[in-house]
């Protein structure tokens, strides 16, 4: 039955809900924190910060991650920024305008009341991330330096050179080592969370897997909080890490948790193109190259010519042509599309034909090879050692690649799941950012969801319940140790032909061409067909391997693809169901006769929430209300 | 077009820590010029696996240099010939057609061999653990604008900072020494207010949890910095010394 | 702390070998200085002998003082070098330097056995010349000399005995340019362990370091190889 989720927005003005929920809330009496354990699963920007801050306030906290260290989650890999409206360089910055870009860039498929609380803490998260040490880029007179980023019209983005996520992610890890050191966080690293066990009712435990060992490892606390990431490598290929996954949040789904707006994904326009077909990941370049680089294809299909052979006439600057007034700083969801569609018409350049031009030689032209040097320096040394190519002199090659999932756990206000006691941040949940994000708002939202909002809505949970002890030996968690044995054991009996990495190309493949960059309602179906016929054939004839018992990455990859390939199926689903496009959701069907995303907000101003059920998956929506925006059609002409 | 290459690949392989390990030769006909060095890795594993044998472990993440998952030797070198690279940033464009590749795990006593290329390095966490932070609880900060950084200061720290925590420098000093990798944290924290207060504790504390992990001392021959992928200086080791001293007098 | 934890600690180690390192270069510089007089004639530089053996009190302090020193420089070397092979049990199959940045050099590398031919030299030489014919313990009237009115050690001919053998000469050189390989890698190291060190001066004084180490080695070698070969 589908039914119209609520999702718990505290009453008043926008501007106070979150103070009036800070008012009205439960409070845990100190003594008793410590009697309170707390599962934090993921060591990211959301986990690394929840699980820091929640042992601060002296709770029993118990860490977990896949890598061997919490620092090495893929949060280290953010380069461009990080948001906040403190407004230092006096352009006109508030949090009302952080706030609305931020609804605005989603288009409008995204909560206020959440947003809201989003631009209000970023501000503290600056103030913090300062005081841990965080290195920031800084001003000659020893004041913090901001620039704009993503297009944006004040500069509100706080960097650390290329690197910002590195360092946000080791300020995080840092405050997390003093609590390991004073015992208040307990580290499991190489451990991968298997599945949820839920009690009466209520999120009470995990089970993990040692990566080392194979051993199963059961857990207990009164509250898990997942901040297990984006769900990205479904393509395959993406600018993920390796080791990113849905497995968690799968499981958690599994159990109870609805899986909200699947579909949208964003497609980052400024990646380094795939080589070839042993390409195994796919590297980012800070957008910020857009600012200086104009991109372009030849007008002619199938011209073979060297790019500094094609003559001016000869090209199609197509974003300046298509956007005058934007240019080729139009969003990441436009930029994408527009070069999709061009190498759609044969126009692409390179050895596979899929990449445009990134062109600096006009800016080198006008502003010289210094300034253009100390502008992107490190970038185009990063580009020359992964293609061999000098972007000095010849234009960079770039193409469209996967980069980050909007969709994720539903969650409520409070970022608790439809399972109660299972809270879900960053990356992991629906989050905030409806169906676009804007570029350096991931890790603002990482760290407010575990820094200034979990230690809040946690106590309440945690006040308001009663948790009586529960034990490792209960059933609900026998039964989920053994579930997880049970797969792995099939996974290593299959002993097909077929690798895990074939499988998961493949799936890519699929996902990529039909649940990609635009999306027809025929493509759905014949991927939602095609995935599940691959997923027959998975259990079937895959190919793993080794033992269960030593270290194994091969045996870890194949759970996380066996959970891809269900997951691959929804997304098709849910962009099915979404007859409407919106930010990086795009429907052919659905478009102005320019060629721009047509949204239906009288059917589709909600949330897709799925529920998963023995008889498949069943849709529950969250109703949008708009009070205090105005929707409008984004434009960039 | 990208030139195809046939590899030969010495790798070590050990079952497990307390297994006896050794070197295995495979031969990898169709790599190319455009891989990177841990592609080339999982063309072997698919390879391997196709065969039923067991893959090659090795550990990797990010693929982009940045997370410090990645780190092998290299016919003799940490990350490879190409410096201030990680090894998963290492194209084969570096190699030619006919070459042989001896590839072998970081070895320290402090970075105990997990199973074939993988080494445990939580070592490192024990020593951010011992002090490698700013103790400020969340909420506690005051406005980000509030204490000036000179610039210099704030460019240098985050040269100390861009450390990846990869384990080079350990596996290529000649003492399996940890130095650069903890005095870069030390160096790091000395140059900004907010680490002054305890910078005392954090210099005594990190050095001494170091030196229980088992890492060599450090003899000054800086071939740390020669295999660190973000080129950190040894002038981290040269401060960590001077803020030992001052914790001594002080 | 405190002393126990310092001396024990890996950077104290390093200050002590840095600070008696650099004392003992400090030592060998003056001693080769000292050495250059034989070519100021046998006189001058008996003259010298005597003036060191007469300041009494103040020699036995330096003395011990040197001899200190080298215990804890010798000491906290071995300490290093265990230290290192126990921080990695199993070597390498195929080790080499990536070069650039890098200071690694024979010279490095070799710090223990050219410390340890020092030593063992050092006994030695102490045995032939200040234990030798003439010296404490070892009354000898044919190795009395008178200068200028004062009646002294005539250490000239000791030394002038001594390097009219060849392996003598010819294996003392050899050790001298194991001296320099010493002070190659060690000078600059020392500075770099006293935290005296700035990476823009990091290879100036690796050069210096190596052309002090010349220096001094050159001064102590040219002595003896000019006995030798008769020239003074
Ligand atoms: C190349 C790149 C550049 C980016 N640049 C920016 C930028 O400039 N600005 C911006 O705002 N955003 C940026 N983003 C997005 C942003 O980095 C991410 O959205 C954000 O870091 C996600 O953080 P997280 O804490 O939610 O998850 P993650 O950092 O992905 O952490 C996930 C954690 O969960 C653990 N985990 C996962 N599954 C399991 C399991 N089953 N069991 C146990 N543990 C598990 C992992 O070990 C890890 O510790 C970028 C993203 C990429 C890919
Ligand atoms: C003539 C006498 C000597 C001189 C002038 C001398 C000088 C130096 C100097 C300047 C250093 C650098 C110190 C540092 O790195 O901090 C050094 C290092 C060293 N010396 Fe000597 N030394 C002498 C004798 C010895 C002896 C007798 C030994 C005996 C074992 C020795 C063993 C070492 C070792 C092992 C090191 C390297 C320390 C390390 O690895 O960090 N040296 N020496
Ligand atoms: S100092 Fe350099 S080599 Fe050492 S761990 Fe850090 S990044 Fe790696
Ligand atoms: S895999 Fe992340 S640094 Fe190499």
């Amino acid at each position: 039955m589908s039914t119209v989720l609520d999702p718990k927005i505290p009453a008043g003005p926008l501007k106070e809900k979150w103070d009036n929920y800070k008012n009205t809330i439960k409070l845990v009496n100190p003594a008793n924190k410590r009697k309170h354990t707390v599962l934090v699963v993921g060591t990211g920007l959301a986990g690394g910060s929840a699980a820091a801050s929640l042992a601060e306030l002296g709770y029993n906290v118990k860490s977990f991650c896949i890598q061997d260290s919490p620092r090495r989650a893929h949060s280290i890999a953010a380069q461009g920024g990080i948001n906040a409206a403190k407004n230092y360089p006096n352009d006109g910055d508030t949090i009302w305008r952080l706030f609305y870009d931020t609804i605005k860039g989603g288009d409008y498929r995204s909560r206020e009341a959440n947003v809201y609380r989003l631009a209000q803490v970023s501000n503290n998260i600056i103030d913090q991330c300062v005081a841990q040490g965080v290195p920031f880029a800084r001003e000659y007179g020893g004041l913090l330096d901001n620039r704009s980023f993503g297009g944006a019209q004040v500069s509100r983005t706080f960097y650390a050179k290329g690197q910002t996520g590195q360092q946000l992610l080791l300020g995080a890890y840092q405050a997390m080592s003093r609590q390991i050191g004073a015992g208040n966080i307990e580290m499991f690293s190489r451990r991968e969370m298997l599945d949820l066990v839920v009690v009466d009712g209520k999120a009470r435990g995990i089970i993990t897997r040692n990566l080392v060992t194979g051993e199963y490892e059961r857990h207990v606390g009164d509250a898990v909080l997942l901040c297990t990431g984006g769900y990205g490598n479904v393509y395959y290929l993406s600018t993920n890490a390796k080791n990113s996954n849905v497995t968690a949040a799968w499981r958690c789904h599994k159990r109870g948790a609805y899986f909200a707006n699947p579909c949208y994904t964003q497609i980052h326009p400024t990646c380094i193109p795939v080589s070839g077909d042993y390409q195994s990941k796919l590297t980012l370049m800070s957008e910020s190259l857009r600012n200086d680089g104009r991109v372009w294809v030849p007008k002619k299909q199938g011209d073979t010519r060297r790019p500094q052979d094609i003559p001016e006439e000869d090209r199609d600057y197509y974003l300046e042509r298509k956007y005058p007034s934007f240019g080729n700083l139009v969003p990441r969801d436009v930029a994408s599309r527009n070069a999709k569609m061009a190498t759609d018409e044969g126009r692409g350049v390179g050895e596979t034909g899929l990449a445009v031009y990134l062109d600096f030689k006009d800016s080198i032209n006008r502003l010289g090879r210094d300034t253009i040097e100390a502008r992107y320096g490190n970038l185009f040394e990063m580009y020359e050692r992964i293609t061999g190519e000098n972007p000095y002199e010849v234009p960079m090659r770039i193409f469209p690649a996967v980069h980050y999932t909007m969709g994720g756990l539903w969650v409520d206000y409070e970022l608790q799941s439809t399972v109660p006691g299972l809270f879900v941040l960053g990356e992991a949940n629906f989050s905030d950012h409806g169906a676009n994000r804007l570029g350096a708002s991931a890790l603002m939202q990482g760290l407010a969801d575990g820094y200034f909002v979990i230690p809040y809505t946690l106590g309440n949970y945690i006040a308001n319940q009663s948790l009586p002890d529960v034990s490792t030996d209960a059933d609900a968690f026998g039964e989920a140790e053994s579930a997880a044995d049970a797969r792995i054991q099939k996974l290593l009996s299959v002993n097909g032909n077929k690798t895990v990495m074939e499988f998961h190309r493949e799936l890519g493949r699929i996902i990529w061409d039909q649940v990609g960059m635009s999306r027809t309602a025929g493509g759905l179906r014949q991927a939602i067909d095609q995935v599940s016929a691959l997923k027959e054939e998975f259990w079937q004839n895959v190919c793993v391997p080794g033992e269960p018992t030593t270290y194994n990455k091969n045996l870890e990859f194949a759970g996380r693809v066996a959970d891809f390939l269900e997951l691959g199926e929804l997304m098709a689903r849910d962009a099915l169901s979404r007859e409407e496009s919106c930010g990086g959701h795009f429907r052919e069907e659905y478009q102005t006769p320019e060629g721009e995303a047509l949204r239906n907000d009288d059917e589709f101003t909600h949330v897709s929430a799925w529920e998963h059920t023995a008889s498949g998956h069943v849709l529950h929506k969250e109703n949008l209300d708009f009070e205090n925006v105005q929707l409008t059609t984004r434009s960039y002409k | 077009m990208a030139h195809s290459m046939n590899i030969t690949l010495k790798v070590w392989r050990q079952a497990g820590p307390d297994a006896q390990g050794g070197f295995e030769t495979y031969s990898v006909p169709d790599a190319n010029e455009h891989m990177s060095f841990l592609e080339l890795l999982d063309v072997l594993n698919e390879q391997l696996i196709k065969e039923g044998k067991e893959p090659v472990e090795f550990d990797h993440d990010c693929r982009e240099g940045i997370c410090g998952s990645c780190g092998v030797v290299i016919d003799g070198v940490a990350h490879g010939p190409q410096q201030r690279t990680a090894c998963c940033q290492l194209h084969m464009r570096h190699y030619k057609d006919g070459d042989t590749i001896v590839i072998e795990p970081w070895r320290a006593e402090g970075f105990p061999i997990i199973k074939d290329l993988v080494v445990d390095r939580q070592a490192f966490d024990r020593i951010i653990a011992a002090g490698g932070y700013v103790s400020v609880n969340t909420g506690a900060a005051q406005d980000a604008n509030s204490i000036p950084i000179p610039k210099d200061d704030a460019d240098l720290a985050m040269d100390y900072a861009t450390c990846i925590g990869c384990g080079a420098c350990v596996a290529a000093c000649p003492n399996a020494s940890a130095s650069l990798f903890t005095a870069a944290k030390i160096a790091q924290l000395s140059l900004l207010p907010q680490g002054a207060p305890e910078r005392t504790m954090r210099v005594t504390n990190m050095v001494d949890q170091m030196a229980k992990e088992g890492f060599g001392d450090c003899s000054n021959h800086a071939e740390c910095e020669a295999v660190c992928p973000k080129g950190i200086s040894i002038s981290a080791i040269a401060t960590m010394r001077r803020e030992y001293m001052k914790a001594m007098r002080g | 702390m405190r002393l126990s934890t310092l001396l024990n600690s890996p950077i104290g180690k390093k200050l002590i070998t840095g600070i008696t390192g650099l004392g003992l270069t400090f030592f060998v510089l003056m001693h080769m200085v000292g050495n250059l007089s034989m070519f100021s004639g046998d006189d001058a530089y008996n003259e010298y002998a005597h003036f060191l053996a007469s300041l009494g009190p103040l020699l036995y302090a330096v003395e011990a003082g040197l001899v200190l020193f080298f215990l804890a420089h010798a000491v906290n070397g071995f300490k290093i070098w265990i230290g290192k092979r126990k921080a990695r049990p199993q070597a390498y199959a195929v080790y080499k330097s990536a070069g650039g940045p890098s200071m690694q050099s024979s010279s490095s590398r070799s710090m223990i056995i050219t410390g340890i031919i020092l030593l063992v030299f050092l006994v030695f030489h102490l045995i032939s010349f200040k234990f030798g014919p003439g010296g404490p313990g070892n009354a000898d009237a044919s190795y009395l000399t008178t200068v200028n009115g004062v009646e002294m050690r005539d250490l000239a001919r000791l030394v002038r005995e001594k390097f009219a053998l060849s392996w003598y000469t010819f294996g003392y050189t050899a050790i001298m340019l194991l001296l320099v390989a010493h002070l190659r890698h060690g000078v600059w190291s020392a500075l770099q362990s006293l935290g005296a060190m700035r990476p823009s001066l990091s290879a100036l004084i690796h050069t210096i370091g190596g052309l002090l180490g010349l220096g001094i080695g050159l001064g102590f070698i040219v002595m003896p190889l000019a006995i030798y070969f008769g020239l003074i």
